[in-house]
């Protein structure tokens, strides 16, 4: 009789269908996540209104962060995610947070941050997304492009006075080539009319998991880097805002051109 | 072109002044070669401005000319670099 054992396939035969197998594996893992998510949402609502007090925005965020934080385990047979700068006794938010920005998937990086009480301001199309839309707007995102810039100022003021911090991507699009795009003006409007200081974060990795254009993805490590937090007071006179902005984006610009340069 | 001279911020300044400080602030903010700055340079199609540099641009102007700009019927209807020209300058001079 003939002896069978498993059947060993080389790693190198595996490696061409790895995006193949990631890609059919990942969409229906994040439909399934949602649909759950969706389905014990006003359970674990209750139970974090019954023992934390929390106000109901800040209970979403909590649930939002915790969404994306199954995500990140869900991707990790494919996905290696790697945080640096997060010490926690140096981080003290609320921040005005602001990202670079290569991929859809970056928002549920965010997961990757140490604390939860973050409100996400976006442009109009993630608000079209009806099956996150009420959870958006409950968790109190901003809208940019609805708000304009007075009901964003006022709108993010809002939430970093109860203590929550207010994320940015200020390139406002993904980048399709690797380059910084031109940073928007609000976030850092917004850090110097109420002088809560910037925390950009740098992040390396989602353009090749996920970048624009593509429906496939890849095999990736992810790399979220918190950069020293900048103080809004450290600048003057009236184009104060800009100086903020530049200096964010030099500060930027060098630490994902040394992270790049690593990987 | 007339010669008016308004009052922004204080200072006063005659309208090719103003129109000069519109297009210095917006190529500075949106990183725009002041070649492309002509007034009929429509925002979307030539200036490649979205309606998320349209918040910008709110910014942008209110330091410069230190106005406040709320959202009017106005802003909306500005298409073309020119719109924002005379928007702008008929802020500075006020109710007639």
């Amino acid at each position: 009789m003939d002896k069978t054992g498993p059947i060993e396939v080389p790693i190198e035969k595996i490696l061409p269908f790895l995006p193949c197998l990631m890609t059919l594996y990942v969409y229906p893992m994040i439909v399934l996540l949602t649909l759950v998510s969706i389905l014990i949402f006003p359970f674990l609502f209750v139970v974090y209104k019954i023992f934390t007090r929390w106000t109901d925005d800040r209970i979403m965020r909590a649930l939002i962060w915790l969404y994306g934080r199954v995500w990140l385990a869900g991707m990790s047979p494919f996905v290696r995610f790697v945080r640096e700068g997060f010490d926690q006794a140096v981080l003290l938010p609320p921040y005005v947070i602001v990202v670079n920005h290569y991929s859809f998937f970056d928002t549920y990086c965010m997961a990757l941050l140490p604390f939860h009480n973050i409100a996400f301001a976006v442009r109009a199309w993630p608000f079209k997304m009806f099956w996150y839309e009420p959870f958006m707007r409950l968790a109190g995102y901003l809208n940019v492009e609805e708000l304009k810039l007075q009901g964003t100022l006022s709108g993010g003021a809002k939430v970093l006075q109860s203590g929550g911090s207010v994320l940015f991507f200020p390139e406002g699009h993904r980048s399709r080539d690797g380059e910084l795009q031109r940073f928007s003006s609000v976030p850092f409007e917004l850090a110097c009319e109420t002088g809560i200081k910037v925390l950009p974060l740098c992040i390396i990795g989602t353009d090749v998991l996920f970048p624009p254009g593509r429906w496939t993805m890849r095999p990736a490590k992810i790399r979220l880097k918190a950069l020293p937090p900048i103080d809004p007071s450290d600048f003057e006179g009236q184009d104060r805002h800009m100086k903020l902005r530049k200096h964010t984006k030099d500060l930027m610009a060098r630490a994902i051109a040394e992270i790049q340069v690593e990987r | 072109m007339s010669i008016h001279v308004s009052s922004c911020g204080g200072m006063r300044m005659t309208d090719q002044e103003a129109i000069e400080l519109i297009n210095t602030s917006l190529a500075e903010e949106f990183e725009l070669d002041p070649k492309r700055l002509v007034p009929e340079a429509h925002l979307r199609d030539d200036l490649e401005l979205d309606s998320l540099d349209r918040v910008d641009m709110v910014v942008v102007l209110q330091k410069a000319f230190k106005i406040k700009i709320r959202e009017e019927a106005a802003i909306r209807q500005i298409r073309t670099l020119g719109d924002i020209h005379a928007y702008v300058l008929g802020k500075l001079r006020g109710p007639q």
